[in-house]
């Protein structure tokens, strides 16, 4: 069983090195991102399972990364950070493949069962692409993943 | 007057010049046709009129010299036959003489006597009212000139009986020697023949001699025989009739038709006073005038209503166009504010969420160092921990008033649908029914039973109203504390295709100098911290946006009506 490995994306510098500080402190394994640009950066390098992602960001905004994330790396859970609940973006997020989304200010006992919500989310598709991938190799994640819908 | 956001303020300046241009156009467009007709049919008339009336007067004049002409014919012819009848010798016999005379007068009335002359002028026989017999007349202007035409019809003159009279004459010759046959023609006959001329109530004719003297009384204080006082222009001696106007002595106009007579240098007059000529057309135009007024004053009349009409309709329209116009920046002001409000909450979000995080750290390292010990119970610590717990809650008010912030000026898609208000309304009290049974508040719906649906968004409308509600609660409780308390919800049928929803409270009512601002974002009466002042705000944009309309009426310490108007569903 692997443990959980987290990134923050945010442009607020302070809100990643505290919630990272937090996180490590209760034991979860974190990275950081100060931009859409650099999350995907980092996400070619690490293997992350969940992004917590700030959708108000200035150049490459929270959705487009988003878009990129699961067009990339289509295992990753995203966990949206947003203004308000009702919000488009927050709608829009989930229609483009958000897992989930957290409403600032949050709380971060919130963020860690939203995270771990994901992560089970993610392991139990693992479990089962792993399943199909002893059924047949030759089929790609993606058209399992629809088809597992 | 209910208060509803945008205002109309009414300039009306340049209305007074519209005015002035309106006016005058709708008084000069039907004044011109109207006058012009009036002109052209008086002008017209005038001119049928007066040609009619003259030639009238022509005609009178012509078929009464004719009528004289053919009287003095007949009395020549009648004293010819007598003439070429009888021989001298036997009208020279009193006795014949009479019985002649007495012949002639059955013919005409009009011979008065009759008497034979020899041609010295000496009067040989006579008979009649007169002693002429025996006179010589061999001087008399009217003897000379009957020897020497042969046939005389005289002016009227005094001659020896002293008395206006004419006479004709003639003469014939019988063995070499002249005589003259004469007779008198009776002048009041002959007087009433040529007046007995009807023309209106001043027209009447007289005859005149070749000097303009009186042949036959005119009507006035005129004598025979006297000088005509009108400087009459003579019409030329020929034939036919003249027609003129000419004043008389005393300065009255007349009109005239003079005409020659064939027989004898007479000239007969006709004459009628102008103003009783031309009465039917100074009775025209004394109707014209009136109608001039008449239609005049109607024309001013309606002018000037037409004119009210039109420019109050435009001030209303003006002011309706300038409540759309203040409603329109109103509304686009308030999507700015909401649009400004959203950045605002959403920046500030972000050092909220700095803070909460921080602040998790904190607990977080202190939870740890309690357990590692390096960090005892003590009042101080109690101290700290309760102002962590209150820095908890800040944060949380705060992300309350940007929550409500980014609500007000969210621009989601609404969820359009039509809504059954007589379900829907029982829906949203059941909401508010504990709350308000609990503070003793009672709730009474008022729902026609013909309240069309209306069209909408649901969730949208729940909010208005539980808004309202929950206003309208805090209203009364403010009022009444926990008993007493009235809240009526109602509706009406639709009129215009919308449907009007109220909610009434007797609560303790909007102060007037705020009941224009309570739909301002930020505008609250409540204590700090109770109310971000943005429910009324977000409620109006809500139902504006779905093309209705929402106002207030409310008495201070009497209580506060909300209607809306929502569009009912086609």
């Amino acid at each position: 069983m692997e443990t959980m490995k987290m990134m923050l994306v945010d442009d607020e510098e302070r809100f990643l090195s505290t919630t990272q500080k937090l996180l490590t402190r209760k034991g979860y394994d974190v990275i950081t991102a100060g931009s859409g640009a650099e999350a995907l950066e980092k996400l070619r390098m690490e293997n992350v399972h969940v992004v917590i992602l700030d959708v108000k960001m200035p150049g490459m905004d929270g959705i487009a990364t988003l878009k990129q994330i699961k067009n990339q790396f289509p295992m990753v859970e995203v966990i949206m950070l947003t203004g308000h609940a009702t919000v488009d973006s927050a709608v829009e997020g989930l229609k483009s493949g958000a897992t989930d989304y957290l409403m600032k200010p949050t709380d971060i006992d919130d963020l860690i069962a939203k995270a771990e919500d994901a992560f089970h989310n993610r392991q139990k598709i693992e479990g089962r692409i792993r399943v199909a991938q002893a059924r047949s190799a030759m089929k790609s994640p993606r058209q399992i993943l629809e088809g597992s819908e | 007057m209910p208060y509803q956001p945008g205002h109309p303020n009414g300039q009306n300046h340049h209305y007074a010049s519209l005015r002035r241009i309106l006016l005058t156009s709708s008084i000069i467009g039907p004044l011109i046709p109207f006058v012009l007709v009036l002109i052209i049919g008086y002008t017209y008339f005038k001119n049928a009129q007066e040609t009619s009336t003259v030639l009238h007067m022509k005609r009178i004049a012509f078929d009464h010299g004719q009528m004289i002409d053919s009287f003095l014919r007949e009395r020549k012819a009648d004293l010819t036959c007598i003439a070429d009848i009888h021989a001298f010798d036997s009208l020279r016999r009193p006795e014949f003489l009479q019985a002649t005379l007495t012949l002639l007068q059955k013919t005409s009335n009009a011979f008065l006597d009759l008497g034979v002359f020899d041609q010295d002028g000496l009067h040989v026989a006579y008979v009649g009212p007169y002693q002429l017999t025996g006179r010589n007349y061999s001087d008399a202007d009217w003897f000379k000139a009957v020897l020497k035409n042969g046939f005389y019809i005289s002016d009227v003159f005094l001659g020896y009986r002293r008395i206006p009279h004419f006479i004709i004459a003639l003469t014939r010759e019988e063995a070499g020697r002249n005589w003259v046959l004469r007779a008198t023609i009776d002048t009041d006959l002959f007087n009433q023949l040529v007046k007995q001329v009807k023309i209106g109530e001043t027209g009447e004719a007289y005859l005149l001699n070749a000097q303009g003297l009186f042949q036959t009384e005119r009507r006035g204080e005129s004598q025979l025989m006297e000088k005509d006082p009108e400087t009459l222009i003579y019409p030329s001696p020929e034939s036919g009739v003249r027609t003129f106007v000419e004043k008389d002595a005393a300065g009255l106009p007349y009109l005239f038709a003079t005409t020659w007579l064939t027989e004898k240098k007479w000239l007969l007059v006709v004459r009628q006073e102008k103003r009783d000529a031309f009465a039917a057309l100074r009775k025209a135009s004394i109707l014209i005038l009136i109608t001039t007024l008449l239609g005049g004053a109607v024309i001013l009349v309606s002018a000037f209503i037409l004119t009210n009409r039109i420019i109050r309709r435009m001030e209303e329209m003006d002011a309706e166009r300038e409540q759309l116009g203040e409603q329109l920046v109103r509304a686009a002001r308030l999507a700015e504010l909401g649009e400004m409000a959203a950045g605002f909450a959403h920046e500030i979000n972000n050092p909220l969420q700095i803070i909460k995080a921080e602040k998790s750290l904190i607990d977080n390292i202190m939870a740890d160092m309690k357990e590692k010990g390096t960090l005892t119970p003590s009042e101080d610590l109690d101290e700290i921990e309760d102002s962590m717990r209150q820095i908890n809650t800040q944060i949380d008010r705060c992300a309350e008033i940007t929550q409500a912030i980014l609500k007000f000026g969210r621009k989601s898609e609404p969820v359009i649908r039509d809504v059954d208000l007589r379900r829907f309304i029982p829906e949203i009290l059941a909401m508010v029914s504990k709350k308000a049974a609990v503070h003793g508040i009672s709730v009474q719906e008022q729902i026609h039973a013909d309240t069309p649906p209306i069209h909408g968004d649901p969730a949208q409308l729940q909010q208005v109203l539980l808004n309202l509600l929950n206003n309208a609660i805090d209203a009364v409780l403010a009022r009444h504390g926990t008993e007493g308390g009235e809240l009526v919800v109602g509706t009406e049928p639709s009129e215009g295709g919308l449907v009007k929803l109220f909610v009434k409270d007797n609560g303790c009512g909007i102060r007037p100098e705020n009941l224009k601002k309570i739909f301002s974002p930020f505008f609250t009466t409540k204590p700090v911290g109770k109310g971000t002042g943005l429910g009324l705000a977000v409620c109006y944009g809500i139902v504006d946006r779905m093309g209705g309309a929402m106002e207030v009426n409310s008495a201070e310490g009497m209580g506060t009506v909300f209607t809306l108007r929502l569009p009912a569903a086609s």
